[in-house]
């Protein structure tokens, strides 16, 4: 008996049905292809400019705008390496193009859960590619095995069933950026989520990207002040720097981002704040208030919140440095704050795990290190032939117990170029910002400082670490020498002109001034807890009495002998009057 | 040259299906061509079924099933000899400086390489001076010797490392090579640089494979750099420095493709390679009667854990390591070397002569007392301690902060410029201070200072700031 001869089926998506003549151009292209018996549908989809058409759920013909783009680049592809006279050859290839449908191919799941899936079919998928499942849902193919594609999931994995099929995108994971992501809230795939319209993008950029080479670098050497003075003077932020803050909860590091970020307002820093597995009430907190201080128009906020899948945490970070990459390349200075990254390798050793790779220590898996590494280094200073631009990043972590020696930790230390570590004893005895002087550093910092700034700075941050020995060597002490009462009066005194308020940001020229005045020994007369209300005063009769010495330190940047001599003068007097008045 | 295709990637490894009998060999380079760009992979294992199991040097995205892959039929080779010197490489042995392309003819070695046998080595007996006072009182270095470098996250491994090569390598006047093995890039632009203004350029060379790049690369990228020092040992018999920083992560790069080549996880996750792997590599590193190679490696200490199998294997292939301690750098004593950890086989009475021996141990014996006495202090405070006690106590506070100085490479950052201090000097000045001359010197004097008598004159200069 000949074989039963069954009816092909064809299917159209398309956002609208289409009219007589499209249909008998269908229907003829149909006929050539697949002979006489074909049945023609139409279901509705959101293809932009074009459609796409399933033949009997396999073969797959990608007539959308992206599709018809991707063929022509594939033509132009074939072309090169054709010698000199590429030109006419191009020029002739652009001319005699028509869009051909082209043959894709579609799989099928054979086993889903926990976020992970698992696709048969899909021959040539290619690592990193992004695929598309019934509903709409996103995943991306983590494993190409022999016969079979192991793919983790961007949304619930509900929708997913077993014979599902799976639609190949061509692309590998990548988000919009452009201007107009500025002042927006946007999840890890860069789709708005803050209720306020579509964005439009000027392009779109692979979250995954090779960092800048050693010679596409130049040393850190600009400042990016935050405002706080304890970090602008011990432990200096550069442009295109990678300065850790890391502490227990409830320790004020998202406070110390969040600072760096409102002190940037007027200036030319683009701020990308990515939070990662945070609540989304926080974060909401965090837009409004970025917003109501006028400082959401040079901010982008990239959320996955803690209820986002664990694949969605994964690739937040990545997607917001994509995002600040655009403007990084554009020549612009980039801060980004990463918020917080041991939500993201608990995320990471989630997926690791459920793809069945082996854990190591604290059960991460072997390149959690590699995790951060490729992340941090594609922030930089680029050199000049790059354009210049720069990317500094703050990212965050969060230790248990205050144990900076743990394994996430002491991983992203190894990575970031210093770290500013806060300690919750430090928090709560009134010490705010809670940086503790010994273990917090600034490796590359001190170049970016400005003339002014470190030659008021100098040592001080040795000395407060002295002072901080000395305090525990001596506190059981009661015949202390006169040279080791100086040094413990003298680093309190500093220790209570490093408290600094939430969103008080001091500028530059008080910076100096206050660390001129207190390095010159100036202020050891003063009461430690009338040091911040002192401190006040005096920057106040500065800029009442001194202006032309404010201005001029801010704009040239440069403390020459006579200032600080001005300075410290003035301070003294300052002093000794409020000493006065004190023993009235 | 023979065409495989690509049947499976899983992360940073990838299998290829070539005809039967015509496999290439283990350690073997394959290429893959991606979007026109040629990507190299190494040949780790024959799994059967005519499949070879390789490490990606490079990521592996855009990497798809059915692809094309061509074998050569050799392994990695580098460039070596005079050629390699003022220039920058990756692992692949390209020039990454953006200069001129090396010329077609240069001598090329291949990466693997066998150890030197016994018969060819040549064990070190000679003190080689580095200007940094703990180093050279209590674990002096010795010439064509493995050095070692531990320490944690954020306590000034590669500070340590470049004060080093601004100490030794400027005096030494032989070829050295730098190799970075996955730390950061903008270090690898800053030693660039900075090699360029001291004037040691031209006889250097660097090789980098920094942190972002995928875990194959930094795998063999030490392999890359130590191939360039063998030559001049071997073929030119040259003395020869070897920098590394940082040899850890070449462990942790072979961990992290370990599971993913399918064997078993060892301790806390490590390969369970890892000792024959860091043996195969050490072994290479060694001074033979044709030359000498003087290796300073740093090594990570992940979660400041020096028990870690990774720093653990790692200290029995070394005759000198220095251990930085995190307890040390909190109260800014740098640079921040733990006195009573860090050790040297040289440090005998017959190589480093019986003054040396004497005060060396002297000074440990005083800073262990203090240790010691410690536990005691915090509970009872100074006042209950015997007068002798007290007086150790004294001296082992003077002597902790004499062992910090000012280093060249901190000057950008602390504004003091760095000092080099003769052997002589540093032993005449811990003879000083163990003997008791320096006991009415105030402790502040003492700290991040150079000779002793740099420590008089910081104490006249306190005097006088407290007369005012």
């Amino acid at each position: 008996m000949p074989e039963q001869k069954k009816a092909h089926q064809a299917v159209i998506f398309a956002s609208e049905p289409p009219n007589q003549e499209q249909k008998a151009g269908f229907m003829a292209f149909l006929h050539r292809e697949y002979g006489p018996d074909v049945t023609l549908e139409w279901y509705k989809e959101n293809v932009p400019r074009g459609f796409r058409l399933v033949v009997d759920g396999e073969d797959f013909y990608d007539w959308s705008l992206s599709g018809r783009l991707r063929q022509m680049k594939d033509s132009l592809k074939e072309l090169r390496g054709s010698g000199p006279d590429v030109i006419p050859l191009v020029r002739e290839a652009v001319r005699s193009w028509t869009p051909k449908a082209l043959v894709e191919e579609l799989g099928t799941v054979s086993s889903v859960g926990d976020g992970i899936a698992t696709v048969t079919g899909l021959d040539h998928v290619v690592y990193g590619e992004i695929l598309i499942f019934t509903n709409g849902v996103r995943g991306m193919v983590q494993d190409l095995r022999e016969n079979e594609t192991g793919c983790i999931l961007f949304d619930e994995d509900g929708d997913v069933c077993q014979g599902s099929t799976v639609r190949r995108t061509g692309k590998t994971a990548g988000v919009p950026v452009g201007e107009d992501m500025l002042g927006r809230v946007v999840n890890a795939l860069g789709a708005p989520i803050d209720g306020r319209g579509d964005i439009a993008a000027h392009d779109t950029r692979p979250i995954e990207n090779p960092a800048p080479g050693i010679m596409d670098r130049q040393s850190v050497s600009r400042p990016m002040a935050t405002g706080i003075l304890a970090i602008d003077a011990m432990f200096p932020i550069g442009r295109g720097q990678r300065e850790l803050i890391i502490g227990d909860r409830q320790t004020g590091k998202t406070a110390i981002a969040l600072d760096t970020i409102l002190n940037q307002k007027g200036g030319d820093v683009i701020c990308i704040y990515v939070s990662i597995g945070q609540k989304a009430s926080a974060v909401a907190q965090l837009a409004q208030n970025l917003r109501e201080r006028g400082a959401m128009d040079y901010t982008i906020i990239v959320h996955a919140s803690a209820s986002d899948s664990a694949p969605l945490q994964y690739i937040a970070p990545y997607a917001g440095c994509a995002i600040g990459e655009y403007f990084m390349e554009q020549g612009r200075d980039v801060l980004i704050v990463y918020d917080d990254l041991s939500k993201h390798a608990i995320a990471y050793r989630t997926l690791s795990l459920l793809l069945g790779r082996s854990p190591g220590r604290e059960a991460y898996p072997g390149d959690v290190f590699y995790l951060h590494s490729r992340l941090l280094e594609r922030s930089a200073q680029l050199s000049d032939e790059r354009g210049g631009g720069s990317m500094t990043a703050l990212p965050i972590v969060e230790t248990q117990a205050g144990d900076v020696s743990a394994y996430i930790p002491t991983n992203i230390i190894s990575i970031t170029d210093g770290q500013i570590f806060l300690e919750s004893s430090l928090f709560f005895a009134g010490q705010r910002p809670a940086v503790n002087v010994g273990l917090s550093v600034s490796r590359v910092g001190g170049d970016a400082q400005t003339k002014a700034m470190k030659s008021a700075a100098g040592a001080i941050r040795l000395e407060l670490a002295q002072y901080r020995e000395m305090e525990v060597f001596t506190q059981f002490a009661s015949d202390l020498d006169d040279t080791t009462k100086d040094q413990l009066v003298f680093g309190q005194g500093l220790m209570r002109l490093l408290r600094q308020n939430q969103s008080h940001p001091l500028r530059q020229c008080e910076q100096v001034i206050l660390l001129c005045a207190a390095l010159d020994r100036a202020l050891v007369t003063v009461p430690p807890e009338e040091m911040s209300g002192f401190a006040q005063e005096l920057l106040a009769y500065f800029h009442e009495h001194h202006a032309a010495l404010c201005s001029r330190l801010e704009q040239t940047g440069v403390l020459t002998a006579e200032d600080r001599e001005e300075i410290v003068q003035a301070a003294r007097e300052q002093t000794a009057q409020a000493g006065a008045e004190r023993r009235w | 040259m023979t065409k495989g295709t690509v049947t499976q990637v899983s992360g940073s490894v990838v299998d290829i299906r070539f005809d039967a009998g015509r496999l290439p060999k283990i350690n073997e380079a394959i290429a893959v061509t991606v979007d026109g760009k040629r990507r190299i992979m190494e040949v780790a294992q024959h799994i059967g079924n005519d499949r070879v199991r390789c490490i990606m040097l490079s990521e592996s995205e855009g990497l798809a099933r059915g692809m094309e892959a061509m074998a050569y039929g050799d392994g990695i080779q580098v460039p070596v000899g005079t050629c390699t010197l003022g220039r920058m490489f990756n692992v692949l042995g390209e020039a990454i400086d953006g200069g001129e392309p090396l010329e077609k003819d240069v001598p090329r070695w291949p990466i693997h390489r066998k150890a030197p046998s016994f018969a060819q080595q040549q064990p070190a007996v000679e003190i080689l001076e580095t200007g940094i006072k703990v180093i050279d009182l209590l674990e002096p270095y010795p010439k064509g010797g493995k050095i070692g470098l531990f320490g944690g996250a954020g306590v000034g491994k590669t500070v340590l490392i470049q004060e080093l090569i601004h100490n030794v390598a400027m005096e030494h006047g032989g070829y050295s090579i730098f190799t970075g093995v996955g730390e950061r890039s903008r270090e690898g632009n800053d030693l660039w640089k900075e090699m360029k203004e001291s004037g040691v350029f031209e006889k250097t060379a660097l090789v980098f494979g920094q942190m972002n790049e995928s875990p194959g690369v930094r795998m063999r990228v030490a392999l890359s750099g130590l191939t360039m020092a063998e030559y001049f040992r071997d073929r030119e018999n040259k003395d020869v420095l070897l920098f590394i920083d940082n040899i850890f992560r070449f462990v942790q790069a072979g961990s992290e493709v370990s599971t993913l080549l399918g064997r078993m996880p060892s301790a806390v996750g490590y390969q369970p390679t890892l000792a024959e792997e860091m043996g195969k590599l050490q072994e290479r590193i060694t001074s033979t009667k044709n030359g000498s190679v003087t290796s300073v490696q740093a090594v990570y200490v992940p979660a400041d854990d020096l028990t870690d199998p990774a720093p653990a294997t790692t200290f029995s292939h070394l005759d000198a390591t220095t251990v930085l301690s995190r307890k040390i750098a909190e109260q800014g004593l740098y640079p921040a070397v733990d006195p009573l950890g860090s050790t040297s086989r040289i440090l005998e009475a017959d190589i480093v002569g019986e003054d040396h021996y004497r005060i060396a141990r002297q000074v440990q014996t005083i800073l262990q007392k203090y240790r010691e006495l410690q536990d005691i202090i915090a509970i009872l405070g100074m006042e209950e301690l015997s007068d002798e006690d007290k007086r150790t106590v004294n001296r082992a506070r003077k002597l902790q902060r004499f062992l910090s100085q000012p280093t060249h490479v901190a000057e950008k950052f602390t504004g003091i410029p760095g000092v080099y201090v003769p052997l002589r000097e540093t032993l005449r000045g811990f003879q000083a201070i163990i003997d008791g001359s320096m006991d009415y010197y105030p402790e502040a004097a003492f700290y991040n200072a150079g000779t002793i008598d740099d420590v008089k004159e910081k104490a006249k200069k306190i005097e006088e700031a407290r007369r005012l």
